[in-house]
């Protein structure tokens, strides 16, 4: 069953449409998250779905609740804030239990549910401190734990990993996915980093200009990106303009480009004549092949530790590849290919 | 030069200052009310003066009026205050004029308002006129220097309401919009959102509108002479009245009963505000 389900909603600020007609569902125990860059929206449609912001057109269901003009105070949502907004002058007991007392939940049932929250994030030693008292990774804890006891049927996640180190980051997301599913709670997530959705999430949604550019689940998303926004966006790709030149066989189509001819495999056929056309860095098979061989000078490396950045340039195009190598300070050239399976059409060029 | 002669010395304009004048008028005022700095005779030490003033019924009247003035006006001050601050947090077009206009009073004289608001409610004054071309009032009645000194918190309110609003204002801005967002995803309608978030926020604040507005409208003069009721008498009033007749000393008793009660009535304020404004927790 659909926990929340969003319907052509669009919310503008004046003459700026920051959400533009977007829909998506969420089912019971799923982990959706918003992905894109700065400014995309993703945040501004988490805040229709909170009750933050009525959206200007469209409609928001929660249990298959009109819920479209209902206050935050009123939906059966729970929020983790970025900044973790945790109340200052109460304690961590206080801040977990803030909504419960809000609720009128009788007093046993609010201590028990405490107490379940704090032994599940490891909080119980910090139950009598003050959010200023706490760490990062702490303070976030608390922020879930409290979203957590109301035991809501969405909860709400606005980067509330965006503050901590990327150590700590890397425990916490395993934790709260972990916690999500312990809950089976419907989960909406918004971040711009996409390891972190592609780490956390049963289907991630791409934004771009308040719309909504592809979704799909993480190895849909990186293995079969639609778009050159979304292969530069999820992962690191090169990306090219090509040219149809014709059909080899049935899936097999043979294309022009600035770095020579290519040989694809693609299941769907081109969308165009024109068109631009991606492959992974990391897909590189090192040595001549009997297909789409290359062979170019290194113009510059990044060691990245458990693999080298190396850069190429064929006929003033630079294309990047990814050799899990570190000692190569010798090599000054490279001849690699690309598999046709490895190449993946994109949208139209205009 | 020495660590300790070096902070003297940075201290000294604005520490010296306050010892020096109000330690010193301090001084003088206590000292006085127990016979010392005698005028007009000799000096020495002696409890007459505040045991007479205690046996004077208008003095205890003047405390309970002047203590009664003070506490009203700052709860007043503080209640008008809070709406107007958390309305005008966020900013919004023409939020910087409104502000501005409530904030006016602070430029004009407390005597130059009192005569105003006298004028205004005087007998055949336009309160009164309107009052009556509207058909409530059948003839003009007396507003002017009421028995309630409705007349007084009603100025001492209008004059003190924008200096409140200005500290309370800093205050309510502090508090980030994602704090509120919380506690309204967490189930706080508006008033809760007030209750368990702003106002335990804003304690300390809203502590010092109290305390500010108190001590001045203890102490007040003008409003009380132009505007207050005939009948009662404010502590100042009381003091000028002493000081009239030249007696000094029953004026220095009033001075320091002003001081005390300013202090005390401050600490009782504070304490009660952090009290009633955290939940009941003083901590």
């Amino acid at each position: 069953m659909n926990t929340v389900s969003v319907q052509n909603v669009s919310m503008r600020f004046g003459d700026f449409t920051a959400v533009d007609d977007v829909s998506f569902t969420v089912a019971d125990g799923e982990f959706v998250t918003l992905l894109g860059p700065s400014g995309c929206g993703k945040t501004t449609l988490l805040n229709v779905v909170s009750g933050f912001l009525q959206p200007s057109a469209g409609k928001i269901e929660i249990g298959g609740v009109d819920v479209t003009f209902v206050p935050p105070e009123k939906r059966d949502t729970a929020m983790c804030f970025q900044s973790y907004a945790l109340f200052p002058h109460l304690s961590v007991a206080e801040n977990l239990q803030f909504g419960l007392k809000q609720k009128r939940l009788p007093a046993a049932e609010r201590k028990q549910r405490l107490n379940d929250v704090a032994e599940k994030l490891d909080l119980v030693a910090q139950l009598e401190k003050l959010p200023n008292q706490l760490s990062g990774g702490q303070q976030q804890r608390v922020a879930l734990g409290r979203a957590l006891t109301m035991r809501p049927s969405v909860v709400l996640f606005d980067e509330p990993l965006s503050n901590l180190d990327a150590k700590l980051r890397e425990s916490v997301r395993l934790e709260i996915r972990k916690i999500q599913a312990d809950y089976n709670l419907a989960a909406i997530y918004v971040t711009h980093d996409q390891g972190e959705a592609l780490a956390m999430s049963d289907r991630i949604l791409i934004m771009r200009n308040g719309k909504i550019e592809q979704s799909g689940t993480p190895t849909e998303i990186y293995n079969f990106p639609q778009t050159s926004f979304v292969a530069d966006f999820i992962g690191d790709a090169n990306i090219l303009d090509a040219t149809i030149i014709g059909q080899e066989s049935e899936d097999f189509w043979r294309v022009s480009t600035e770095i020579g001819e290519l040989l694809v495999k693609s299941d769907t056929p081109p969308i165009a004549k024109r068109l631009k056309i991606c492959w992974r860095p990391e897909n590189a098979q090192f040595g001549a092949g009997e297909m789409n061989s290359i062979e170019a000078p290194i113009t510059h490396r990044a060691f990245q530790g458990n693999y080298t950045d190396l850069f190429i340039e064929m006929n003033g195009v630079a294309q990047r590849v990814q050799w899990r190598r570190s000692h190569l300070e010798d090599i000054t050239s490279l001849s690699m290919n690309i598999r046709p399976e490895d190449i993946i059409f994109l949208e139209a060029m205009t | 030069m020495k660590r300790w002669l070096k902070i003297s010395l940075l201290l000294m304009p604005g520490l010296g200052l306050i010892l020096i004048f109000i330690g010193s008028v301090v001084y003088i005022a206590i000292a006085q009310s127990f016979g010392y700095f005698n005028l007009s005779g000799e000096s020495g030490f002696s409890l007459e003066y505040w045991a007479k003033m205690f046996d004077r019924l208008s003095y205890s009247r003047a405390i309970g009026y002047s203590l009664y003035i003070g506490v009203a006006s700052a709860f007043l001050a503080v209640i008008f205050a809070y709406p107007l601050a958390i309305w005008l947090r966020r900013p919004f077009a023409g939020s910087l004029f409104i502000s501005a206009v409530l904030k006016a009073p602070l430029l004009v004289h407390g005597l130059v308002v009192a005569f105003l608001y006298i004028n205004i409610i005087s007998y055949n004054g336009i309160v009164n006129q309107l009052l009556q071309a509207l058909g409530i009032w059948d003839g003009p009645h007396r507003l002017q220097n009421d028995s309630g000194a409705v007349g007084v918190l009603i100025l001492q309110t209008w004059k003190n309401m924008p200096f409140a609003l200005l500290l309370l204002s800093g205050a309510v801005q502090a508090i980030g919009d994602d704090l509120l967002d919380a506690a309204a995803d967490l189930g706080a309608g508006p008033f809760d959102r007030f209750r368990r978030v702003i106002a335990p926020l804003a304690v300390s604040a809203t502590q010092a509108a109290l305390v500010i507005v108190f001590v001045g409208a203890l102490a007040d003069f003008s409003f009380q002479v132009i505007a207050g009721p005939i009948n009662k008498q404010s502590l100042s009033q009381l003091m000028v009245f002493f000081k009239g007749y030249g007696r000094w000393h029953d004026a220095a008793v009033i001075a320091v009963t002003l001081m005390g009660l300013g202090i005390a009535g401050s600490g009782v304020l504070a304490l009660f505000s952090r009290f009633v404004l955290r939940g009941g927790r003083l901590s």
